[in-house]
């Protein structure tokens, strides 16, 4: 712990001692009559109003990962799989207006608590609401476990632990942020992120505006900064003979691959199960649109994290610390380190860890919600009363947060990002099912398993094969098909939609049943005001919940 | 499906609803493609030049583009408000003060 500064350290401790404190208090925060339900637990009393969730849903999406690995990413190569991400959490707003409005709706008619259950309920197909499910657990564990190595990218450049030889001693700073986390998320459920997302967006609002502001002046304007960026993605790199990174994507192909990045990556986004916690937890559907038009705030800060990745290109001392590190991961917080004031990077760092925490806990909720209401409900307990349910939940967000820690510590470091890339590729399968059915029932169910299937086996095989001079396997989400290149969820999701399209005619010309459809037309334009539905009609995965434990 | 209740008010659902404006249905319409079309279209904004400041042309357009998506969505709602049926209690309601949460 010797070059540990003691200022950055401190200050990060007693940031994230008063986000421990805040996690727990949350269980108080809009107390319901009764907590012991999935509406409470899992979705914070479905009553969050624009303020609350604009906080809560923007803490979701940009995730502290996005504020490593972006500007990383922009760091190792520039445009095409670096700022895509910015034209991406641009057009994600537009998209979801068109569907999530709709989602929500009928998840408030029907009480469903996740995408899986509107699945389930619009198709009458256990097995679709489990193909559903089981990707959307799939994708969040590298999610959760990513979030996890964001906080270590911290810790290692802090210096805590990294001197230690004991790998327990090593990883102690990341198990105790985790146990606090698991716990806080245990008590509060979706309150305590919903709460910490106030402390987390304050202070990365504080850290870009002040890094976009200061970093430029004391490394030569950018001027300086861009043309640092140009000159380093121009360099031949002596592994690939080619050039490191695009500055500006000119050539057909980077342009196909940065718009099918942003757009795939885009679709995607909306339809993880983290985001539909994050929007079903509103209480009305216009604080569900008002939120589109307001996120794009966060996207703007999303625009200039991703510039800090040339501020470390430009950055000697931060490249050259970088580059003996081996990790591009640690250039935003080599960066703050080397130019801020120790105590200013103190609280660059919190921000970066508490940021970690806020999407993690809402994931490890999400999944656990999907396993408890389409996995253990669905085929283990069909009469699970909601306070069984809510246990359950309770228990399995904490062992989907063990996974995640075993994922951080014992798979390396780009194992992790991998399944995060194919993470999103399988995330987009479950689009058609549930974005298609949110507009028509025309899909054959059978035909949409199918196509799922189709695209899922595709995805993870292109994923596989994609390879660099330096990297045999898993080396992008990119790939070229005939001549072109494509990001691989958006020519997998093609795939599915072909076989899905099909398969219906098939199945429709020869008669196989359909499913029992328990939406009706105009649930998808409600706005119940008030009380979620209280559902106690025990139709399809409508909660048997007892009217009485609503939130206001 | 206990709770057909409010949203049967906004009777015969979003068709009669475009229909009976079509012209601001066209307009919502043609405001959330042109947002997706004008990020997707690389080949729009793909220059180095004219910068803007010190910003190449590519990363200015990307960055300001994104308070404009900001600002034609808040203008789709508004238009969508006009879509509801105006005596819909739940939909009259909601653009009012009163619903607006802080």
């Amino acid at each position: 712990m010797s070059n540990v500064n003691a200022v950055t350290f401190t200050i990060v401790v007693v940031l994230f001692l008063i986000v421990t404190l805040t996690g727990f208090a949350a269980a108080r925060w809009r107390r319901a009559e009764d907590m012991m339900h999935l509406n409470e637990w899992g979705l914070g009393g479905r009553g969050f109003g624009t303020f609350v969730a604009w906080f809560l849903i923007g803490g979701d999406l940009y995730t502290a990962y996005t504020f490593i690995a972006v500007p990383a990413a922009v760091f190792g190569a520039g445009a095409v799989t670096g700022f895509f991400a910015v034209s991406y959490t641009i057009i994600v707003f537009p998209i979801a207006l068109i569907f999530l409005p709709r989602l929500w709706s009928i998840a408030r008619a029907h009480n469903y608590v996740t995408p899986a259950d509107f699945v389930r309920g619009r198709y009458g197909s256990r097995g679709l609401a489990l193909a559903i499910a089981f990707t959307g657990v799939l994708a969040l564990m590298p999610y959760i476990a990513l979030q996890l190595v964001g906080i270590q990218a911290v810790l290692t450049v802090m210096g805590v632990g990294t001197s230690s030889t004991s790998t327990f001693v090593k990883d102690l700073p990341l198990f105790i942020a985790f146990l606090v986390l698991a716990i806080f998320t245990f008590v509060s459920g979706l309150r305590a992120p919903a709460l910490i997302a106030f402390i987390k967006d304050t202070l990365i609002y504080l850290m870009v505006i002040v890094a976009v502001l200061y970093i430029p002046t004391r490394i030569g304007g950018w001027g300086h900064i861009f043309a640092a960026g140009e000159a380093h993605l121009k360099a031949i790199s002596p592994v690939t003979h080619k050039p490191t990174g695009v500055f500006i994507p000119t050539t057909g192909n980077s342009q196909l691959a940065f718009s099918t990045l942003a757009l795939g990556s885009a679709l995607a986004l909306m339809v993880y199960p983290h985001a539909v916690t994050g929007v079903l937890s509103t209480r009305r559907r216009d604080v569900v649109k008002r939120n589109m038009a307001l996120l794009p705030i966060y996207s703007v800060m999303l625009g200039f994290i991703a510039l800090l990745g040339y501020m470390a290109v430009a950055d000697k001392t931060t490249a050259a610390n970088v580059k003996k590190a081996g990790n591009a991961q640690l250039a935003v917080p080599y960066l703050f380190q080397h130019l801020f004031p120790s105590w200013f990077t103190g609280i660059a760092f919190a921000a970066i860890v508490i940021g970690a925490l806020v999407p993690a806990a809402i994931m490890a909720i999400a999944a656990a919600n999907l396993f408890t209401r389409n996995i253990f409900r669905e085929f283990f307990k069909s009469d699970a009363t909601p306070r069984l349910q809510t246990q359950v939940s309770q228990w399995v967000s904490l062992l989907v947060k063990v996974g995640a820690l075993l994922f951080a510590l014992e798979l390396p470091k780009t194992f992790s990002i991998n399944l995060q890339l194919l993470g999103g590729i399988w995330i987009l399968q479950t689009f058609p099912a549930i974005v298609g059915g949110l507009f028509t029932r025309w899909f054959h169910r059978h035909a949409l398993l199918a196509g799922w299937l189709a695209g899922m086996v595709f995805g993870t095989i292109a994923a596989y094969k994609v390879a660099t001079p330096t990297t045999s396997h898993w080396a992008g989400s990119v790939d070229t098909i005939f001549g072109h290149t494509v990001y691989i969820g958006l020519s997998a999701i093609i795939l599915n939609l072909a076989v899905s399209v099909i398969l219906t005619l098939v199945f429709k010309a020869a008669r196989v049943p359909a499913g029992t459809d328990e939406t009706l037309p105009q649930e998808y334009k409600a706005d119940p005001v008030g009380a979620p539905a209280a559902a106690p009609a025990g139709v399809g995965v409508g909660s048997t919940g007892p009217a009485g434990d609503l939130p206001r | 499906m206990t709770q057909p209740s409010v949203a049967s008010r906004s009777s015969g659902g979003p068709r009669s609803a475009v229909a009976a404006h079509p012209v601001t249905s066209a307009v919502i319409a043609i405001l959330i493609i042109a947002t997706i079309f004008f990020a997707v279209y690389v080949p729009l904004y793909a220059s180095a030049t004219p910068k803007v400041g010190d910003f190449p042309f590519f990363y200015f357009y990307l960055i300001a583009y994104i308070p404009a998506v900001g600002i034609v969505l808040g203008i789709v709602l508004l238009l969508q408000n006009r879509l509801r049926p105006v005596e819909g209690a739940d939909g009259g309601a909601a653009p009012g003060p009163g619903e607006v949460t802080k």
